[in-house]
């Protein structure tokens, strides 16, 4: 949020314990969090965040109660029917994981065509928004339009606006297997034996992550979680396997399959999609076969 | 036993012994057992020609028979297994070849084709064979040493002997490596007659023998990918060490001691390997053997500086997946077997969590996870949720990979390959009968021309019968022919892999 720019360390300070109790805090929370604020130094830094128009300002039980406000409540509630407020404030307790439609219209209760209604009248005038879910298309969930959708919901660094960008993937994969690959023959009769060999040949995500940073094929940052993620891919593909060292970090290495292509599938039969049906008489038979033919051609 | 597997031993059978014996094959094989009237009955053939078929079968051990319950009839039984042998023949050649010599191969060839025969008559013959062939230099000498080498080794070994009763059955013997009289034999051949010889020892060749040579072979092959020729080679010392201390097919070798080891390395000859960087590493060689080799091998005890088992079982479960993996690669994509290694090392996963874990667009792998089931890579396992989880409740479904049935299905894919092979070899030959038989005929006749020193012109006359045309028909023939039996040959070395590991119980 764009309060976090404040560079007032003591605002900040106040900020942060208000973010943590979204309920409010009083003067006596500040001081507790921020003891070495005088009551002058208190009060202006208050006044500040007041005029910026962060705090709501409350008074509970006699004494005063600050509240970060949400920085767009004031142009939802300006205007709006109980039905927005009511349904505005289910989505924003939903924080950045968003609502499903379904649950905000079990729990206000309001009939399914005003729900609609409300839900676009909002969007309109961009308050909150729709996003797409990634691991369910048709589920579509509503945030803030402010927030940055959570990554369980925007799926990350692999997502472009919802859409899984494959190709992308396809390349780092791509890009990883070559990295370990320039190593891999390390392992092989090194002259200060296999052990050593094989240290050099393992390579950690995070040298990984900086070969990939340095190649600039990624626009986004990618985190060590991601290219691992990655490199994960290359273990289920068969071409790396993973190690942990002594130390604890998670290790990867080239591999070859442990035998060339077998017999079936240097044969056409082993590709064929139609061997369930191939039989010695009928439509389909290995004396008639075009694959065999093909194949015998060459 | 298969559909699939009737269809190949069928079509093995004819290519190998005729249309007869494939039918009385194919009859017993579906059949199960059965005696001889029996036979002549379903497959309609005169009772002689099922005879003389039961009898060719017999001699190859391709059928067994045992007493019925009237004790004095037999009852015949196909052994579909060994007649999958028969495709193999090449590479036990080979395999004799480079460890014994061409001699060697001369001698297992013959005795393959005697199916089992005496010493006396399998040199005799071999030796009177070759009397002529001046650049192979064969000697009676020479051919009872290599003889009684691959005899040692357990290549050939002795026949069982048949009791006296009505209906024999086959005792196996202990192989005993005999003495060979080698001036009687020399005497034979002159005379050309074996009359004087008194032998009777019956030998054949030893299948299980090159069997564990070919298991050995891709162990080590497999080892020196994923490591180095020095791991290879240590892979080899150990498998040899098995040999020598465990039974043959054991799951798990009896332990060797690393002292064991390191004496053999030191006795190694192998030029393949470095020596010098195995001998002064080995200690890390067998760490990252234990720690990469994908399981060959693992360390047991501390023992005599340590102590290391070969596991047989867990490498052919091994290999099954290597194989398998690349089997769905081909079929289905890269993608595809990235969902089934995906699969197989969660053991059990949700739809949603394959897409995650796997990188892959929705849609895509939601269709690559549905032709993985389709083709019976994967399966599906149904859970209910609890039932207080109310109108939400859903079923959720488990994916997973049932090895077993894996294996199965793919040993029935490499049949059905290995028939249409057959099959369609068997095709082009019928095709171009007429034209393979005339080529044989004008090699004969050339042959003999040449053998009585014709004139060249003659020969050349004879041999421009075969008219461009039909010599570039030929060629081509050949040419198929010869990729169809190289296919055949993979094929079998693909289901190696799978029956040694059926061989195990599951
Ligand atoms: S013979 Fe042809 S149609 Fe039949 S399984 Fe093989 S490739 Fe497919």
């Amino acid at each position: 949020m764009s309060s976090s720019k404040n560079d007032d360390p003591i605002s900040e300070k106040i900020l942060n314990v208000a973010k943590k109790n979204p309920k409010g805090i009083s003067d006596k929370d500040i001081l507790a969090a921020v003891p070495e604020l005088s009551a002058a130094e208190l009060v202006s830094a208050i006044n500040k965040l007041l005029q910026e128009g962060l705090f709501d300002l409350y008074n509970q039980g006699g004494s005063l109660i600050y509240r970060l406000k949400g920085q767009t409540s004031k142009q939802a509630v300006k205007g709006a029917d109980n039905e927005e407020k009511v349904v505005y404030n289910l989505i924003e307790d939903a924080g950045n994981k968003g609502i499903w439609i379904r649950d905000i219209r079990l729990r206000s209760n309001i009939a399914n065509t005003q729900l609609t209604k409300v839900l676009k009248n909002l969007e309109s005038k961009k308050v909150i928004k729709a996003v797409k879910c990634v691991n369910a298309s048709k589920k579509k969930v509503y945030m803030l339009y402010n927030l940055e959708p959570d990554r369980s919901i925007s799926g990350g660094a692999w997502y472009q606006d919802q859409d899984f960008e494959s190709e992308f993937v396809d390349i780092l994969n791509r890009q990883c297997l070559r990295f370990l690959q320039q190593r891999a023959d390390k392992i092989k009769n090194n002259p200060k034996g296999p052990v050593v060999g094989r240290t050099q040949s393992f390579a950690s995500a995070v040298e990984v992550q900086k070969y990939i940073t340095d190649l600039g094929i990624s626009n986004v940052k990618l985190e060590v979680e991601d290219v691992i993620t990655i490199l994960n891919t290359l273990v289920y593909d068969g071409k790396a396997e993973s190690s942990v060292l002594p130390d604890g970090t998670k290790v990867y290495r080239a591999i070859e399959s442990l035998i060339p292509p077998p017999g079936l599938v240097q044969v056409p039969c082993g590709v064929c999609p139609l061997i369930l049906k191939c039989c010695s008489t009928g439509l389909i038979t290995p004396q008639e076969c075009k694959y065999m033919d093909d194949w015998l051609e060459n | 036993m298969s559909h699939q597997l009737g269809r190949v031993v069928s079509e093995i059978l004819h290519q190998y012994f005729g249309e007869i014996v494939q039918k009385v094959g194919h009859d017993l094989f579906i059949y199960g057992t059965k005696p001889i009237p029996m036979i002549v009955k379903t497959t309609g053939l005169p009772r002689k020609q099922v005879v003389d078929s039961l009898r060719t079968l017999v001699k190859f051990d391709l059928v067994s028979f045992e007493p019925s319950f009237n004790e004095v009839v037999a009852d015949y039984k196909l052994n579909p297994d060994n007649v999958l042998l028969l495709i193999r023949y090449p590479r036990y050649l080979l395999q004799i070849k480079t460890k014994f010599g061409s001699e060697a191969e001369i001698l297992v060839e013959e005795l393959l084709q005697q199916a089992s025969c005496t010493a006396s008559f399998l040199l005799v013959t071999v030796a009177a064979k070759y009397k002529d062939d001046k650049k192979k230099n064969i000697t009676l000498v020479k051919l009872r040493d290599v003889f009684i080498s691959i005899a040692t080794a357990r290549y050939i070994q002795q026949a069982p002997v048949a009791d006296k009763s009505e209906v024999p059955s086959l005792e196996p013997v202990a192989t005993i490596v005999p003495d060979i009289d080698i001036r009687q034999l020399a005497q034979a051949i002159a005379t050309d007659t074996l009359a004087d010889v008194s032998d009777n020892i019956y030998w054949k060749v030893n299948f299980d023998r090159f069997h564990q040579d070919f298991r050995d072979d891709i162990m080590v092959k497999a080892i020196t990918r994923r490591i180095d020729e020095n791991a290879g080679e240590l892979m080899h010392l150990l498998l040899q060490n098995m040999y020598l201390t465990s039974a043959e097919w054991a799951a798990e070798s009896n332990p060797t001691p690393v002292l064991d080891l390191r004496d053999a390395v030191d006795r190694a000859d192998r030029t393949d390997c470095d020596r010098n960087l195995l001998q002064q590493y080995m200690d890390h060689y067998l760490r990252v053997l234990e720690e990469n080799g994908a399981g060959f091998v693992v360390r047991v005890g501390e023992a005599g500086g340590g102590q290391y088992v070969v596991r047989g079982r867990d490498a052919a479960t091994q290999l099954l997946l290597a194989a398998l993996d690349h089997t769905v690669t081909e079929r289905l994509g890269s993608k595809a077997a990235r969902i089934f290694r995906l699969i197989r090392t969660k053991k059990y996963i949700e739809e949603d969590d394959i897409q995650k874990h796997a990188m892959l667009p929705n849609k895509e792998c939601k269709e690559l996870t549905y032709k993985l089931l389709e083709e019976h890579f994967i399966s599906i396992q149904p859970m209910r949720k609890a039932a207080s989880s109310g109108a939400m409740a859903k079923a959720v479904y488990l994916y997973h990979i049932k090895l077993h049935d894996v294996a199965q299905s793919l040993r029935e894919m490499c049949y059905r390959a290995l028939h249409n092979t057959l099959r369609r070899a068997q095709h082009t030959r019928a095709a171009h009968a007429r034209l393979l038989d005339k080529q044989r005929r004008v090699r004969t006749i050339v042959h003999t021309m040449r053998v009585r020193g014709e004139p060249q012109q003659h020969i050349d006359d004879v041999e421009e019968t075969l008219t461009p045309p039909e010599l570039s028909t030929l060629k081509d023939v050949e040419a198929r022919l010869k990729q169809l039996s190289a296919a055949q040959l993979a094929l079998d070395k693909n289901l190696f892999i799978l029956n040694w590991y059926f061989m195990y119980p599951h």
